[in-house]
């Protein structure tokens, strides 16, 4: 710690802190444009000149100056005003004069500023800015006009999000930022340059003069996506969220968002949401009021029950109090058969985890990735399933100097850092390259066996897995693979990073329980500050993880209930936020189980191809509708907010099965979501620590931010089977979707609007197919056309397709399999 | 002290004589307000559209909360108020809204007969306001 005297006033920071840290802490404001807490000091403005008695007075910018013993700061005096002034007035030189149309207009720190030190006219003159405003795209829109050179979007985009998109380029008055030649934008736009820029030079196109800052009405809930759980702040004006507003005062996410989080709010608002309940009469889907419809489907469900019995499918996109309400709906029905997110994927949390580590959960939290010195990242490197962790795993390499390892099919986005190793192996293989390096370990000593067991037993089933073999086999340098193994044993923190979802169902359980071997025989699991993450796809798996929205008893899973419903032994399937027929792995099979069982329920935010099979379909209100809670993969629990009201009549999903559960007799009434928390504490006693009330806005973390593991049992997995075929086709999330929801909002689908086929150049010139051409792909006794799109990420014999697009039917060719042979011609 | 009085009284006297009224015989004849009168509001027109950029100043300012502004982008990318209301039955002349404007695109006019006879016809739409 450093103490030092700011205006007269002692603080004690640490001593990394700048004056401008150390001024914020005691409540002395400097004025900045170019700083920004998460980016490293830069000293671009020059508002934050200020004094030090120990430099001779000379101006000195605070946001750069670290701290020292002793130190005599003055923040405010008449020369200090007058050069700042001066600043001021050389910014405005060239400043256009936009801000009636200029939606930063009344939250622009320019303007704040220029209003503070009363600038009103300007001693220098001259010529205005007139650049050519990059208005191409349709997310982000620049105008350069604008733009202040404070180099913040430069940063964030590289330090933070790893892109790079944006640099200075030109030199004295010219200088300006722009892309790579001067062209439009073209990158993933997750927005962070938008969220960051001070004043109006780069702004959210799709909310290009909606509304003014102060119009609009702030509310902090989470984003509706992945399991990352990032707080996103709804911009509502007039009952429509019309924007996402940067935060980075609250939450895990320090801010960042991806495409989805931030432009993928739109389905919301979208005109195709359903307002009315549907009931099907003469074979046609019509509006009913809601009291007929809930009976209708009380009444069916129930007969169905009496009958073969009913079965529950639910999306994992459900608050967990709905979650709770759809399992009272479950018991009062009387069935067993009850399952989320098509029952596979999630397995590797239940039957992985749970079988060596007992546990059901990540073991760390997120945070604690930046400060990890070892990354291995599974399968993919985290950025295209979880694009904000990514991001931290990005600043965790940059920033600390962590190694990522990557153990998947691809290469990743973050392959072009140094610090970075993919161990490239044939698709599906993936769990014979963690056995081997458990098998290092065990072979070298170098493993933590104190406390585990099943060592013999594990060292006897990786017999096989010599690094010799295992190279062979799955194409990773055995040097390279040794030293991975050695380098994650090695390091203080290390995290192991595996996502998963229904597009990764193949082999979920075993590479969980191969990546919990590694995660024990390093120590990793339950050590403090290390960690193994088990990241679920939609923004609430955990919590259905948690609450148990798994087959009860002797009942169905998800998969036996749709084989059960196609063989016409199941009479009723109640389906919550999920669309099977678009995302469920073999469409043909769920499509004859939708059309065979008697009576289905749909409960959704659209007429999605399931919803249109259906008998009843119940109206339901999307996230930014409802209260409660969403518990994200690393188990924290977050509160979401509404901010809007639904459309029309559509009504919370808690909301229907509250009353679906009193229309078939149940006498459960709860006065709020707060209440069902409660009362789900009495049945998950993890959350029975937590008042709904006083989670604050960093959540609670239930189980602490180590978890320990209840045993520490290793378990041998068989390795993975090498798919033949010409090509190998693997399926999963693209960077700007997630589920099928996202397809329904304009952000994405403006970047993303379709499926396509990913491969490599070497195989795209063999096939003669260039990046647009339609590619036939036959496997699996399919055939499905896909447009091709030529990358650098896949190695030759591999390609790779987005599962989230209804319309391309990517699922009939996946059935659920880690990797599909398949193949392709023009 | 009487001479004092009579004085002023004359004052009196002579405004009672012919010419000295100030009140004319409304609506017969009608005065000419001052430049500075507050009158009914004007959008001002600029080439070929009005001059307002829609900045949502007027109706924040406003303490009546009686201008109802839409904003919207046009073919060339500008910024242009695709509604801009003002309910005059709310409105108190202020004059708020004219101080307020940027880029002077809204001023009072010296029109003061307001009268109507149905609530719509005092809701004052963008065309209404541009003549």
């Amino acid at each position: 710690m450093v103490n030092l005297t700011i205006d007269g006033t002692q603080v004690t920071v640490s001593k990394t802190a700048t004056i401008y840290e150390a001024a914020k802490e005691i409540g002395i404001k400097i004025p900045v444009l170019c700083y920004a807490k998460k980016l490293m000091p830069y000293g671009a403005c020059r508002f934050c000149l200020v004094q030090v008695e120990q430099m001779k007075g000379r101006l000195i910018p605070a946001c750069t100056t670290p701290v020292s013993e002793g130190m005599v700061v003055t923040t405010t005096s008449e020369e200090i005003e007058k050069v700042r002034k001066t600043v001021m007035e050389f910014l405005l030189v060239n400043h256009v004069l936009d801000c009636p149309v200029c939606d930063k207009g009344g939250e622009c720190d320019l303007q704040d500023l220029a209003y503070e030190f009363g600038s009103t006219s300007n001693r220098f003159e001259g010529e205005k800015f007139d650049l050519p405003t990059d208005e191409v795209n349709p997310l982000i829109e620049r105008n350069m006009n604008r733009c202040v050179l404070c180099g913040r979007c430069v940063r964030v985009c590289d330090e933070v999000v790893g892109y790079g998109s944006y640099s200075f380029i030109n030199r004295g008055f010219e200088t300006k930022i722009a892309t790579a030649y001067d062209r439009g934008l073209s990158c993933e736009f997750c927005g962070q340059c938008v969220s960051l820029c001070p004043v109006g030079a780069i702004l959210p196109r799709p909310f290009k003069f909606k509304a003014r800052p102060w119009q609009i009405k702030e509310v902090d809930s989470v984003c509706g996506y992945c399991g990352n759980g990032c707080t996103v702040t709804l911009g509502v004006k007039d009952n429509k969220v019309e924007t996402i507003r940067f935060n980075d005062e609250i939450g895990v996410n320090d801010g960042n968002l991806c495409i989805r989080g931030r432009f993928g709010y739109s389905y919301v608002n979208h005109e195709d949401r359903l307002t009315k309940p549907l009931v099907r009469k003469d074979g046609q889907l019509v509006e009913v009021e809601w009291d007929e419809a809930l009976q209708v489907a009380a009444d069916g469900l129930a007969k169905a029950q009496q009958g073969q019995g009913a079965g529950i499918l639910s999306g994992a996109r459900l608050t967990n109090e709905e979650l709770f309400m759809l399992k009272q709906v479950a018991k009062t029905l009387g069935t067993e058969n009850l399952d989320n997110s098509g029952g596979e994927c999630y397995k590797g949390v239940t039957e992985g985890l749970k079988e060596t580590l007992g546990v059901a959960a990540s073991t760390g939290t997120f945070p604690q990735i930046e400060h990890a010195d070892v990354i291995l990242a599974i399968r993919s490197d985290f950025y295209e399933t979880h694009p904000v962790v990514g991001m931290v795993v990005n600043q965790a390499i940059r920033r600390n100097e962590a190694q990522l390892l990557v153990v998947a099919d691809k290469k990743g986005k973050l392959d072009k850092l140094p610090r970075e190793k993919t161990l490239l192996s044939q698709p599906g293989l993936e769990l014979d390259v963690i056995n081997a390096m458990c098998k290092v370990l065990l072979d070298e000593g170098l493993a933590k066996t104190d406390g585990v067991d099943g060592v013999e037993e594990l060292q006897a089933a990786l017999a096989d897995f010599g690094l010799a073999e295992v190279a062979k086999r799955t194409g990773v340098d055995a040097a390279a693979l040794q030293t991975a193994a050695k380098q994650l044993a090695g390091a203080g923190n290390a995290a192991i990073l595996l996502a998963y979802g229904l597009p990764y169902q193949g082999l979920s359980t075993e590479l969980a329980t191969a990546a919990a071997n590694l995660a024990m025989l390093t120590g990793i699991a339950g050590r403090e500050g290390s960690g193994l993450y088990l990241c679920g796809e939609k923004a609430n798996s955990q919590g259905a993880i948690d609450l148990g929205i798994l087959p009860q008893g002797n009942g169905l899973g998800a998969r036996a209930m749709l084989a059960a419903a196609a063989e016409g032994k199941l009479d009723a399937l109640y389906v919550v936020a999920e669309d099977p027929l678009s995302s469920y792995p073999d469409r043909d099979s769920i499509a004859k189980s939708l059309e065979n069982v008697p009576f289905l329920v749909v409960q959704d935010l659209f007429l999605s191809p399931t919803a249109e099979q259906a008998d009843v379909v119940l109206p339901a209100a999307s996230f930014a509708e409802k209260d409660g809670t969403f518990t994200n993969a690393e188990r924290r629990i977050q509160r979401v907010r509404h901010g809007i009201k639904s459309p029309g009549e559509a009504r919370s999903d808690g909301a229907i099965l509250t009353s679906l559960a009193g229309k078939l007799g149940s006498s459960l009434a709860f006065t709020g979501s707060a209440a069902i928390f409660a009362e789900i504490g009495k049945e998950v006693p993890a959350y029975a620590a937590f008042n709904y009330n006083e989670i604050g806005p960093q959540g609670v973390v239930w189980g602490g931010e180590t978890l320990q593991p209840a045993s520490r049992k290793l378990v041998a997995v068989a390795g993975g089977v090498a798919a033949d075929g010409d090509f190998k086709l693997v399926t999963g999330s693209a960077l700007y979707h997630s589920g099928t929801i996202s397809t329904r909002a304009k952000g994405p689908t403006a970047v993303l609007s379709e499926a396509y086929l990913e491969l490599c150049r070497e195989d795209a010139a063999d096939l003669k197919v260039a990046d647009g051409d339609l590619v036939k792909v036959s496997g699996n006794g399919t055939e499905l056309k896909l447009k091709a799109k030529v990358g650098n990420r896949l190695p030759k014999g591999v390609v790779f397709t987005p599962y989230h697009f209804a319309e391309a039917q990517v699922n009939r060719l996946y059935k659920g399999e880690a990797v599909i042979p398949v193949k392709l011609s023009k | 002290m009487f001479k004092e009085f009579a004085k002023g009284l004359s004052i009196t006297f002579k405004h009672l004589l012919p010419g000295h009224s100030t009140t004319v015989q409304y609506p017969k004849v009608k005065l000419t307000p001052s430049d500075r009168f507050r009158g009914l509001h004007r959008l001002v027109p600029a080439q070929d559209r009005e001059k307002c950029v829609a900045c949502y100043l007027c109706p924040t300012v406003c303490p009546a909360k009686c201008i109802t502004v839409e904003s919207a982008e046009n073919e060339k990318g500008e910024k242009y108020p695709e509604v801009y209301t003002i309910d005059m039955l709310r409105c108190i002349f202020c004059g708020y809204c004219v101080e307020a404007c940027p880029v002077e695109a809204i001023e009072m006019t010296g029109a003061y007969e307001l009268a109507n006879y149905a609530r719509e016809d005092f809701e004052f739409t963008k065309q209404r306001l541009l003549k």
